[in-house]
């Protein structure tokens, strides 16, 4: 198993009580583990009974967690571009860049933008610190446009530095008779910061795709939609060179089943489970049983027991 | 030859190539114009969407704004104002020098 292992799958299959078992799981064997969920409802701090928050928080030996919350973040980076805002004299001008920052702040796409922005931080700062991460991603089509990012940013951010490097240069050959001072693109402050976010995000990627650190295990039930959305997300991610470690099928149905409901849901449970094995014949495929009761803290470990057999 | 006119001649060549070769004057705003033109493209690439020009890269261009805030203004004038796409780029080649 790789050591960033993201756990995608549609909304409702049960991400969440999959990610934080299979967590459990890993700390127990002795992995240094960092659960990190995505999810802006938090129900990470509802399993673990604990309040967990966007701190790294300790849950128990070897295992901390972090709830990540793109509105929350979006509005600490905001606040930090306002607050840089006070060597402007100008006070039209600072009027009229809080417009633009208010503009940006409901501008769709914002949220997701910093959580990504979150995420590539935590990836970034954390994968020598941990043996293992784990992601509870938000449903699938989100995650995709995570791994899509480093290349449409890199690009964005490559063509901007030129260009600014291109414009201080001339101007510092009009002001030197023709000689352009090298050393003056260097101090740009505009380059710097370019510079540090392209340097961040190839680092990133470097992580992700070229040392094969990041691995996805996708969780699906036994029913049409959730099967057909998989196989589609995975041939996306073929096309990254991205592997997927495993499918987790979660919510079987016990077999003692009497009533006659059940026992058509059943039948109907099987075929998909054939389907499923037909489709995902090259993939390791491991099954989790409905459970009587919700997963909480005091039976996590139990169920991150079965996760030994994956 | 004439003596005048020979000093007119040497005059006339010193003239030319001294406005040739002469570069505060012209070259000197050329590269002024060129870094704005470049400087220009460069908020567009950034803040494209003050003109309506949705950029997806928005988000990350916003802390680029206090250090670029004060040529904003400027910048959305000129855009505003840039009808003859031609006329301007003809103009570059001095024609009118």
């Amino acid at each position: 198993m790789n050591k960033i292992i993201f756990f995608g799958g549609k909304g409702g299959v049960g991400k969440t009580t999959c990610s934080a078992s299979y967590a459990v799981y890993s700390a127990q064997a002795g992995l240094k583990t960092l659960l990190v969920s995505t999810d802006p409802a938090h129900s990470t701090s509802d399993i673990f009974e604990k309040n967990i928050g966007d701190t790294i928080t300790n849950i128990m030996p070897n295992l901390d967690a972090i709830e990540i919350n793109g509105e929350k973040e979006s509005k600490l980076y905001m606040d930090s571009v306002r607050k840089s805002l006070k060597n402007i004299v100008s006070t039209v001008i600072v009027k009229e860049i809080n417009k633009q920052i208010d503009a940006a702040a409901v501008s769709p796409g914002t949220e997701e933008a910093a959580l990504f922005d979150k995420m590539i931080d935590i990836i970034t700062e954390q994968v020598r610190e941990y043996d293992r991460i784990i992601f509870d991603t938000a449903p699938t089509g989100h995650t995709v446009r995570l791994l899509t990012l480093p290349e449409l940013l890199g690009a964005w951010l490559e063509t901007l530095i030129s260009k600014r490097q291109k414009s201080v240069s001339l101007m510092s050959m009009a002001n030197h008779n023709g000689y352009a001072d090298k050393s003056e693109a260097e101090k740009d402050e505009v380059i710097k910061i370019l510079k540090r976010r392209l340097d961040k995000i190839n680092l990133a990627k470097k992580i992700m795709m070229d040392e094969k650190l990041l691995s996805f295990i996708f969780v699906i039930n036994a029913e049409k939609l959730p099967i057909d959305e998989t196989v589609k997300a995975i041939n996306i991610l073929e096309k990254y060179n991205i592997s997927v470690d495993g499918i987790i099928v979660n919510k079987i149905l016990p077999d003692s089943i009497q009533d006659n409901f059940w026992k058509s849901k059943k039948e109907q449970e099987l075929k998909y489970l054939e389907i499923i094995t037909e489709k995902f014949k090259d993939k390791k495929i491991f099954k989790l049983p409905m459970l009587v009761e919700d997963m909480k803290s005091d039976n996590i470990r139990e169920i991150a027991a079965k996760f030994k057999d994956f | 030859m004439d003596k005048d006119k020979l000093k007119d001649i040497l005059e006339n060549v010193r003239l030319f190539f001294g406005a040739a070769t002469d570069f505060n004057r012209k070259s000197r705003s050329m590269l002024f114009k060129e870094a704005h033109n470049e400087m220009d493209e460069f908020i567009l690439l950034c803040f494209g969407d003050i003109l309506g020009i949705p950029i997806p890269t928005t988000y990350y261009s916003l802390e680029l704004l206090p250090l670029i805030a004060e040529d904003l203004d400027g910048w959305q004038q000129r855009m505003i104002n840039r009808l003859y796409v031609w006329e301007e780029k003809w103009s570059d080649y001095g024609f009118d020098a």
